[in-house]
């Protein structure tokens, strides 16, 4: 018996919605410029919080996808969702996915807190039914299949913080196999007041910068948006003639059971979930050019992860965290920070990690501190962490040389 | 390849017996309720909660003390499946653990977006519990797993999709066994949301948990994990879509319907009718209420006690979400 060799998966369009900008383009750019998105949050009183900034998509870019009748009901996430898979149908029209495999941790998550609020104010509101029917989290899932004209299986991954690359990683995993050709995967977050208070209640918000692997750091900011990815079987977008923006190459998972919010010191976690994603990639540590962290800026994530890339990869592989420039998106910062890593590839250059001031003395590690720099990474991996021990980590490569 | 169920456990209204649930929902037993109340001036809800002593051992662990009830019923369903599982353990190199969630931590996530509206010191030890993936990480830190966890969310067919997921990572030889549990809480305020709604199913709370191996006596025919609906009226054309993905060869003897009282009903009737004509039919949500992201695991285990008590034919499973996708299995003996 013959045992197939697995797949190339390929990379054939990209969609992105974030403080960075609406689109690859206006992201590149604002990676180039190191452009700090982060805004003082508008959305909700925060004035006895300890923090009061999050990296927010402007509400007129959100304003501008209510074009349709229905959509003036749906919830931002769901308009963030249709931004991205418009961008990705735009890049590729003819990619006809067989699933959506999307990583989310909230959903409508400011539905639910406008529900409750009017329960508790016991005052009626016509509203309530379509705050629940746009709460759960696979509501922008369908909102985006049936906007841009998608009818498909779709599976919800809510693995916390890592929930967007472990979406990218299963919907590789489902091609390189053959039980797939086709996926959109990626993942998405809207900000709502209830989770940017839960983290501040945990004290792992930060009333400064975000400043990720910082001797000085202080903590996380929020963020949000949504990035996806269409996978396609290689020889399969080949012969359409699609156009290969680069490669997915590896895929490791990891649980890490030490504490529900905290990983364990070691850093035992992201480096087993980073040695199988190189491992599913083929390829050793000498091999990536360019880690785009999970690099949240709080004490137990930078320690644990900055031990654990030290131990693997030493001083010489660039290091940066694009959350220092747009916050934490959560469920789809895993996916947002794949697309930017793709961007990585594709235009020559290292993201920067801004604000930026000394490294954590614990380790050190070879930061892209506050300036983008001009390089040529091949083989990008990306690194995402999460509440309950969750850990998932990706190798992207540039298209060329594909076999 | 061939996927085996060989582990089942539960943790329902109805108590946490196989046999014991089993029989009374053929019996008939109606869905004990209870009254969950809201906030003064409000309506309160019935619900069919299972009942906190089921999960007393679960709770006196270490890390489930605070915990909410999802997780502990979710803890108390996996580890009554790996008890049972038929499979020996000491073959388990690898397990993955995949929960299937609707609506999760919903009564710490209200209790903290309480304290956050009255402007009282939110507590940091009610969050983490509100994230979905909490029972999944509870389990695997229980059972010493450092491998693949994975939470997936929905409607009720989300159960089924971790089922597809489960055979997705056993055909791959990427585990050796799958956990597959689903979970749910019953809450005023959910009970509250499904009325603004109008969808009138009974709420219900528990834990369904079923252990996927490559060998084993009851076998997992086919798992379609969900055909989309956009809307309620396209429910019983998916279900249909999802029964044609099904294996041609065994038409089943028996279904564990999904009816629970609302649109469902009519769509699932419809569509198994039209694909398998009239079969006899058992209703597990008369007697155990509709635990939403708990309630495709619940027909599974169902659909297992059904083989190992009367081993005729195929078990079909068919699910419909309320707002998602609807779903589809057959099991029978191996």
């Amino acid at each position: 018996m013959s045992i197939p060799q697995p797949a190339s998966v390929a990379i054939v369009a990209a969609g992105i919605i974030s403080p960075l900008g609406r689109g690859v383009d206006a992201t590149t750019r604002s990676l180039r410029d190191g452009a700090d998105c982060v805004t003082p949050v508008t959305a909700f009183d925060v004035s006895s919080a300890r923090c009061h900034t999050a990296g927010q998509i402007p509400d007129a870019w959100m304003e501008e996808l209510r074009d349709t009748r229905k959509s003036r009901r749906f919830h931002r996430a769901s308009l963030m969702m249709i931004a991205a898979t418009r961008e990705m149908r735009g890049q590729d029209p003819g990619f006809a996915p067989e699933q959506f495999i999307i990583g989310a941790t909230g959903g409508g998550m400011t539905f639910g807190e406008a529900f409750f609020r009017s329960l508790a104010s016991g005052a009626a509101d016509r509203r309530r039914a379509k705050w629940i029917a746009n709460y759960n989290p696979q509501k922008p899932v369908l909102d985006a299949q049936e906007d841009a004209g998608f009818r498909v299986p779709s599976s919800i991954i809510a693995n916390a913080c890592a929930s967007g690359s472990n979406a990218i990683g299963h919907a590789f995993e489902l091609i390189r196999r053959g039980r797939r050709q086709a996926i959109l995967c990626g993942g998405y977050d809207a900000i709502s007041e209830m989770v940017f208070r839960g983290f501040d209640s945990l004290q792992a918000s930060t009333p400064e910068k975000i400043r990720p692997f910082d001797a000085a750091r202080t903590g996380l900011v929020l963020g949000e948006g949504a990035a996806l990815f269409a996978l396609e079987n290689l020889e399969r977008a080949r012969e359409r003639g699609a156009k290969i923006l680069g490669r997915v190459t590896g895929y490791g998972i990891s649980t890490d059971t030490h504490h529900i919010t905290q990983p364990h010191p070691s850093g035992i976690g992201p480096r087993l979930a980073m040695e199988r994603a190189l491992a599913s990639a083929g390829c050793g540590a000498g091999d990536i050019d360019y880690i785009n962290a999970h690099g949240t800026a709080t004490s137990f994530n930078d320690a644990t992860e900055g031990l654990a890339i030290a131990e693997l990869f030493g001083n010489r592989t660039p290091v940066s965290s694009t959350k220092s420039m747009m916050g934490h998106a959560l469920g789809g910062a895993g996916a947002i920070e794949a697309v930017i890593s793709l961007i990585a590839i594709r235009e020559g250059m290292l993201p920067p990690n801004i604000n930026f001031t000394k490294c954590d003395p614990a380790w050190e590690l070879n930061i892209v501190a506050n300036l983008c720099q001009t390089a040529f990474p091949r083989r990008v991996l990306s690194n995402s962490f999460g509440f309950g021990g969750t850990n998932a980590s990706l190798v992207i490569e540039a298209a060329e040389g594909a076999n | 390849m061939d996927v085996f169920i060989t582990g089942t456990g539960w943790i329902t209204p109805l108590g946490a017996g196989l046999d014991e649930v089993w029989e009374a929902i053929l019996g008939g037993a109606p869905a004990p309720t209870r009254e969950l109340a809201g906030p003064v001036g409000t309506k309160a809800h019935r619900a069919a909660t299972a009942p906190p002593k089921l999960v007393d051992d679960v709770a006196q662990n270490g890390r489930l003390r605070r915990s909410s009830n999802i997780s502990l019923f979710a803890a108390g369903a996996a580890g009554a499946a790996l008890k049972n599982d038929e499979d020996n353990p000491s073959r388990m190199r690898t397990c993955a653990v995949i929960t299937s969630i609707c609506d999760g931590g919903v009564i710490y996530s209200r209790r903290f977006y309480d304290q956050v509206v009255k402007k009282e010191t939110a507590s940091p030890l009610l969050f983490p519990e509100t994230v979905y993936n909490a029972p999944a990480s509870h389990i695997a830190a229980l059972l010493g797993m450092d491998g693949i966890t994975y939470t997936l969310v929905g409607d009720a067919s989300a159960g089924l999709a971790a089922v597809e997921l489960g055979v997705e990572l056993l055909e791959a030889g990427e585990v050796d066994r799958c956990l597959i549990v689903g979970a749910e809480e019953a809450d005023w305020i959910l009970g509250e949301a499904y009325r603004q709604w109008r969808l009138p199913a009974l709420m219900a709370d528990g834990a369904a948990a079923i252990v996927l191996s490559r060998e084993g006596k009851i076998r997992l025919e086919g798992v379609s994990g969900g055909v989309p609906f956009f809307r309620q009226r396209e429910a019983g054309a998916s279900l249909r879509a999802a029964l044609g993905e099904l294996p041609r060869g065994a038409k089943p003897c028996r279904v564990i319907s999904c009816a629970n009282g609302t649109f469902v009903d009519e769509a699932e009737r419809g569509a198994v009718e039209a694909v398998y004509g009239r079969l006899p039919t058992v209703y597990p949500k008369k007697s155990l209420g509709d635990a939403y992201g708990a309630s495709a695991l619940m027909q599974i285990v169902c659909a297992v006690q059904s083989i190992r008590r009367e081993p005729t034919g195929p078990v079909l499973v068919p699910v419909i979400g309320l707002n998602h996708q609807a779903a589809a299995a057959l099991i029978s003996a191996g």
